[in-house]
């Protein structure tokens, strides 16, 4: 391999691994353009995502890698299990929002970001103790296709992760655009009162935000599986924290600039490792989290609403 | 109210009706006094090691949940990264106590040697350092080291959001663990730390036997309890709750913001690099996984169901935390094995409830979040209740003497303006919200900014009190240009404000309201605080004693709820308050937004006639006010404002008459029909 | 305010009396002890991220003692087990600070007369001062720092003087040598890249590979750290196809190593994968699965016997009483436990009084026969026997997938010098 080779590798991993932040990035930068919270409790929802995609999965009569399916049945399956998902996710993040969250709303300070963390901790414990701490083989029914051998080389799975995510943050872009409700989380986002007298739900709007977020989380998670062909109780931690990095780096609350700022985490994920050392990643990571802060705390790419008063 | 005759009585109630008898500060001391022995012969009647030792562990965690108290509890501020100070305490130890660092002796060394810091090793051939900086200096010496990096991390993200905040230690609390993992000379990396020397004392060393380190836990937890009570009582403990309550008006009330945030997070840093060494001491040894994110949050668990802010309440939490989690779990999942083992059942010999520990730190955070936000022990009020006579002593109402720091009209240089703005200009986005006002408002006298919704008016109150930076012009006090100064400089220059939409600190009293109102006045640090220091002492009774005075504007509005809670009081009694606290400032002009909304005609008027006494005292006042009657008999001026411009200027008969007013009121198409 | 006041006087109360009624029951637990017991303690991580492996170290143990027991105990002696984890929830796996304390608990309970454990080196690091302290001998199955029983670091970690960690495995500072032998010397390897997980075991017995490797002349590649709480390591990975090594060396546990294995499979299938006793157990066949995991080797700090014949029966009793299948570790835990019994049946025999100095002197003269043969100690408690065991994963569709004991190859021993 050349070194240009290597870095055109490192591209397409920290590509594939950019959209998945990007994917649960929109989920923290949803509920925080609209009700301004952190929300902790999204790098486990995005983990239980992963065991809901992999049950499906197995319920489909997978198990590891050993079916391979092709053609019809192979996108009959993972739309399935792209569907079940996050149905199941999304409706998980709705329960989350109903029982822990909306008693809070309008709690001024911290209150409602620690209940995220306590329902992170929650979430993390059942699977572990239901589940264990085992890592799990994650079922793949793609068939291992690689494009290039000796120099760079491109596997049906990261065109898999590409496709997918770009769909989804498609749809959703769709949505928040032109459909009445997402008006209506635009609206609310920038200025509940207004948008509460103009005839806005809140409440709903909250709910159907918690609900997207929590269905693109579970998408990650299945997309995480199926990229990894692994899934372990404890990967919500560390892809939560650069997910949210990339919500904040794109600016927060701006949705095109989750989807750009989890692809840019990738990138310094995959060259800073290849450039400097793997060791320091997340040192890298944080630092740049804490420069965009101090020197641009809108994000690269600013807020999508305007400054409230 | 229970009637005596309907009551049987409990042999519990039986047992506590002596105890009741006693006055509550005998209750509380006979309390403290039972505590302090129950902690002092503890390790005497208990002489299992291994208990002490959980005892010992359990104090290392109580002393980080008092330091995460005063940056969470107090100032508000959620650290997710405290173990990181922690760590950097501990290895701040671990590195200058062992043999991890041992360059060769050089002549370099010798002072230090002299110091006692380090000794001369001589001995198979090795001609080396070794570090020896005593545990007794170490301690001080890392907290201050924890300090500094507190200031060094928190002075560029301080001035972040709260929940940005969070974010931002986050990330510090997983850097530092990796740095320490990643530089293996310092601290041997993963392999961790070998052979840190235990503390001694007058040649005795504390070794590996645990009640030394259990009664030097014990200290700590008892100074660090001194020391929070100390500040939480004192002008910096209330501005930490009122940036906490709320910061946008805290720094209105001349709290500078980032200066105390830094502070607190110094001392919480501080107290949890102390805590480090002590742990590291304690265990001889150190690995970067003991400092791990779920370190921070048992740390957090501890401060939420102890009470945020409340001293007592999180060594409480920290103790039964502690305990459920070294003792209480692991003996009641040996009682259900036994049982299990008795009634045959296998699930229950299996059993390990302390597997769920980190579950019920989760239920923990969320049924505290939901049911009880105040804690076990909810952070009490320190500030001491005023006695009936000295409440009812003070006038009612009538004759005003305040000591308002106002300016003579004699002081001042012909022809000066108190608040001159020229030019001014602000736009958000592409909205002009002020566009090139200029305005003078005479020294004494009352000016009343009116104009519909949205026409910029609290942007324009805003941009003179520091909330926001105008794009371009300037705004002058009494002839000093202030322009873009920040807001806790410009209420100690002298100008104070309450808001339209009353951002008083929610959770704290009448009293405490209103002397975080004088904070820009005062000078107590946090020294002096702790210390109760002459001057303190002598300037917490001035500042009580002005808070009275200024309370007796409102006559007995007030002064009977001095000791209420801020968010209990009626809407009216809020904006008074709100009033009041700017008042304590001592400013020389009052900017007021819309003082009257929401009070009935009755309560308007009354206000209105206690403006008109502030003028009389010589205090000059700008004001927004929808309600006309009140601008037609209090202003000498009014001005007009409509999308950001000034339209019009003069007294209520020749605003009136302009026929811009009318339109921009009734809306341009009606005015032209 | 009467009523916050009160119910703060409350809580108050609560915490003394909370304060004093332990106090008072912490007194009362010594007092339960039955006639003719001793108590062997046992410290693991039970809980958190190394759970896993501690559970099947347990049952090792427990077998051991309850098949003394069940023989009518032990020189008349029956045997009880104080079990204790050193794992907590603030550290989220095992804790020092817990290990510590539970060394404290053996050592003040004059029941406990020897222990086993702990899984880590860490544990292992904070408890061996107290217990040399206390004259405890303590019998390690799994923790392979060799700082501990290093007699440079004996002022350190047995102040006493008399060694008191004991091992029934080799330490790290074998493990990886020999390893790199025989990379070397069987497997032909020229060049290596040397990953670890930034876990104590997994630093030393990579640094310990890679100063040997450099020794015998391999070319090393390059160091890096995987960080185990990362999903994502193509970036190494990539990284070290690009230097086309002839093998990857990874030295540490299976929560980066699953990941490893997999990924590692991904990029670059040709290259050799190998690494420590951190390679070896069940997660690598159930959660890598094949092809992923095929040709990955492993190595053991102890002889190989799961399939020696006499060994054979005791995989058996224990594949049926737990339900899970043994690794070596559980293995050297039940060795462990033997060596104990055997020491505390020559103490009793010889006459002298079964406390923990008794038990502990008997133990540095063991020499007994275990389930990995004879086990006998030097002056520091290391294993005298010092072989390393290599494995390889090759599939055998004759048996499950997840059959530890099938599907790993033993392949021979690691020389402990190279072929010149």
């Amino acid at each position: 391999m050349t070194f240009q080779d290597v870095l055109i590798q490192q591209v397409i991993n920290g590509v594939s691994l950019g959209a998945i932040y990007s994917l649960l990035a929109l989920g923290f930068t949803m509920v925080y353009g609209i009700i301004e919270l952190i929300n902790f409790a999204h790098f486990n929802v995005f983990m239980v995502g992963s065991f809901i995609a992999m049950y499906i999965l197995q319920a489909l009569g997978l198990n590891g890698q050993n079916v391979i399916l092709t053609g019809f049945s192979l996108v009959g399956v993972l739309v399935v299990a792209l569907v079940g998902t996050m149905l199941l996710s999304g409706a998980l993040g709705v329960l989350i929002e109903r029982t822990a969250l909306r008693p809070l709303r309008g709690v001024p300070g911290t209150a409602a970001m620690i209940t995220t963390i306590g329902v992170s901790y929650i979430l993390f414990n059942i699977v572990l103790l239901t589940i264990g701490a085992d890592a799990f083989n994650f079922p793949n029914p793609m068939p291992t296709v690689r494009w290039g051998e000796a120099g760079v080389v491109l596997q049906l799975r990261e065109v898999l992760v590409w496709v997918v995510a770009f769909l989804l943050m498609a749809c959703l872009n769709y949505f928040v655009r032109r459909t009445k409700m997402g008006k209506a989380m635009q609206a609310t986002a920038q200025d509940q009162e207004a948008a509460r007298m103009m005839g806005v739900e809140v409440d709903r709007v909250v709910m159907i935000t918690f609900f997207l977020g929590s269905a693109l989380a579970g998408a990650a998670g299945l997309i995480f599986g199926l990229y990894y062909n692994y899934t372990n109780f404890a990967i919500g931690y560390t892809a939560g924290l650069r997910a949210f990095t990339a919500a904040v780096l794109g600016g927060i609350g701006n949705i095109p600039g989750a989807m750009l700022g989890g692809i840019i985490i990738g990138l310094i994920e995959s060259l800073g490792g290849q450039l400097l050392e793997v060791r320091w990643t997340d040192v890298i990571i944080f630092s740049v989290l804490v420069l965009v802060l101090v020197f641009r705390p809108t994000g690269l790419f600013g807020r999508a609403t305007a400054a409230r008063s | 109210m229970v009637s005596p005759g309907t009551r049987t009585w409990s042999i519990g109630e039986a047992l506590a009706a002596p105890f009741r008898r006693l006055s509550s500060d005998q209750q509380r001391w006979l309390i403290l006094t039972l505590v302090v022995i129950g902690a002092l012969v503890f390790p005497l009647i208990d002489r299992n090691e291994g208990d002490i030792d959980a005892a010992a562990n359990a104090t290392a965690f109580a002393v980080l949940a008092l330091g995460l108290n005063i940056v969470v509890g107090l100032a508000g501020l959620l650290d997710l990264g405290y173990a990181a100070f922690f760590a950097i305490g501990a290895y701040f130890y671990g590195v200058t106590s062992s043999w991890q660092l041992h360059p060769e002796w050089s002549s370099f060394w010798e002072p230090f040697q002299w110091l006692g810091v380090v000794a001369h090793y001589q001995a198979m051939g090795e001609n080396v350092v070794h570090f020896t900086l005593s545990f007794w200096i170490a301690m001080p010496l890392a907290a201050l080291v924890a300090a500094f990096f507190g200031v060094l991390f928190g002075a560029p993200t301080l001035r972040l959001r709260g929940d940005y905040l969070a974010i931002v230690t986050l990330g510090f609390g997983e850097i530092v663990p990796i740095v320490v993992r990643n530089w293996p000379t310092l601290t041997n990396g993963a392999m961790g730390l070998n052979g840190v020397q235990a503390p001694s004392l007058f040649g005795y060393s504390f070794g590996v036997t645990s009640s030394p380190y259990y009664y030097l836990g014990v200290a700590l937890i008892a100074f660090l309890i001194f020391v929070s009570s100390r500040l939480k009582e004192s002008r910096v403990g209330r501005a930490w709750m009122a940036i906490r309550e709320d910061e946008i008006a805290a720094g209105a009330m001349g709290v500078n913001r980032v200066k105390l945030k830094l502070l607190a997070f110094a001392i919480g840093a501080g107290f949890a690099g102390a805590t480090g060494t002590f742990y590291v001491a304690k265990l001889q040894t150190a690995t970067p996984d003991m400092f791990m994110f779920p370190v921070s949050v048992m740390i957090l668990v501890m401060i939420v169901l102890g009470g945020m802010g409340s001293v007592y309440g999180v060594v409480l939490a920290a103790v039964i935390l502690q305990l459920l989690q070294s003792w209480f779990l692991q003996d009641l999942s040996g009682w259900l094995h036994v049982l299990g083992r008795a009634v045959g059942n296998d699930w229950m010999q299996q059993i390990d409830l302390t597997q769920s520990i980190e579950l019920i730190f989760g239920i923990i955070l969320v049924l505290m979040m939901l049911y009880r936000r105040q804690g076990l022990i909810p952070a009490t009020r320190a500030t001491k209740a005023l006695t009936l006579e000295q409440q009812t002593a003070l006038p009612s109402r009538g004759t005003i003497d305040v000591d308002l720091r106002v300016v003579a009209p004699g002081e001042l240089k012909p022809g000066t303006a108190m608040l001159e703005v020229e030019k001014l200009l602000k736009t958000f986005g592409g909205i002009t919200a002020v566009k090139d006002v200029d305005l003078r408002v005479e020294p004494g006298s009352i000016v009343a900014l009116i104009g519909p919704n949205g026409s910029g008016k609290t942007t324009l109150f805003n941009l003179i009190t520091g909330m926001n930076a105008p794009d371009r012009g300037r705004i002058s006090l009494l002839g000093e240009d202030i322009t873009g100064l920040p807001s806790h400089l410009i209420v100690e220059r002298g100008i104070a404000r309450t808001f339209q939409n009353l951002r008083l600190f929610s959770n704290m009293t009448v009293l405490e309201n209103i002397l975080v109102g004088q904070h820009s006045h005062t000078k107590t640090g946090a020294v002096g605080a702790v210390l109760h220091t002459h001057a303190m002492l002598a300037e917490e009774r001035e500042t009580r004693e002005h808070a009275l005075e200024i309370l007796s504007i409102f006559g007995n509005r007030l002064m009977p709820r001095l000791n209420q809670v801020a968010k209990e009081l009626s809407y009216a009694n809020r904006r008074r308050l709100e009033i009041a606290r700017a008042l304590a400032s001592r400013p020389k002009i009052l900017l007021l937004d819309e003082p009257t909304a929401g009070m009935n005609p009755a309560e308007t008027i009354e206000l209105a006639h206690q403006i008109k006494s502030l003028r009389g005292m010589g205090l000059t006042v700008f004001l927004i006010e929808h309600k006309l009657n009140v601008v037609n008999e209090l202003a000498d001026k009014i001005l007009v404002l409509d999308h950001g411009e000034k339209i019009a200027e003069g007294t209520a008969e020749q605003v009136h008459a302009k026929p811009e007013v009318l339109e921009a009121y009734l809306g341009r198409k009606v005015a032209h029909a | 305010m009467t009523s916050i006041r009160r119910r703060m006087l409350l809580a108050t109360a609560l915490g003394a009396g909370a304060s004093l009624a332990f106090a008072a029951w912490g007194g009362l637990v010594p007092a339960q002890a039955a006639e003719k017991s001793v108590t062997i303690g046992i410290d693991l991580p039970l809980t958190g991220a190394d759970a896993e492996g501690a559970t099947r170290i347990k049952y090792g143990a427990e077998m051991a003692i309850d098949e003394a027991n069940a023989k009518g105990g032990v020189a008349g002696y029956k045997l009880d087990m104080m079990t204790l984890n050193d794992a907590t929830a603030s550290a989220g796996q095992y804790d020092p600070a817990q290990a510590a304390t539970n060394a404290k608990k053996f050592v003040s309970d004059p029941h406990v007369v020897a222990a086993i454990g702990p899984e880590m080196s860490g544990a292992g690091k904070a408890m061996s001062p107290i217990l040399s302290a206390g004259d405890l001998a303590i019998v390690t199955p799994s923790s392979t720092n060799p700082d501990i029983t290093d007699p440079k670091f004996a002022g350190q970690y047995r102040p006493a003087g008399k060694a008191i960690y004991f091992r029934t495995v080799t330490t790290d500072a074998f493990q990886g040598p020999n390893m790199a032998n025989f990379m070397r010397d069987a497997l032909k390897m020229k060049s290596v890249y040397i990953l670890d997980d930034s876990g104590a075991y997994g630093v030393g017995i990579a640094n310990a590979y890679e100063g040997q490797a450099k020794k015998i002349g391999v070319k090393v590649l390059g160091h890096d750290q995987l960080n185990p709480k990362e999903a994502d390591y193509t970036t190494s990975l990539t990284k070290i196809k690009a230097l086309n090594p002839d093998a990857v060396y990874y030295g540490g546990v299976a929560g980066a190593g699953v990941k490893f294995v997999k990924q590692s499979y991904d990029v670059m299938p040709k290259v050799i994968r190998a690494g420590g006793d951190g390679l070896f157990g069940p997660e690598y066949l159930s959660a890598v699965g094949f092809p992923a995991a095929e040709g990955l080797y492993a190595t053991n700090a102890s002889p190989h016997v799961t399939e020696d014949p006499a060994a054979q029966e005791w995989v058996k009793r224990y594949t049926e009483r737990y339900k899970v299948q043994p690794d070596d570790y559980a293995i050297t835990a039940y060795d462990a436990a033997l060596v104990i019994i055997d020491a505390i049946k020559r103490v009793a025999a010889s006459g002298k009084e079964v406390n923990h100095s008794n038990v502990r002197d008997a133990i540095q003269t063991a020499k007994v026969k275990t389930l990995q043969g004879d086990v006998s100690f030097d002056e520091n408690g290391d294993i005298n026997s010092r072989v390393v065991s290599v494995f390889q994963i090759k599939h055998d569709p004759k048996f499950k997938d997840d059959d530890i004991i099938h599907q790993y190859k033993y392949i021979g021993v690691a020389p402990q010098s190279p072929a010149s």
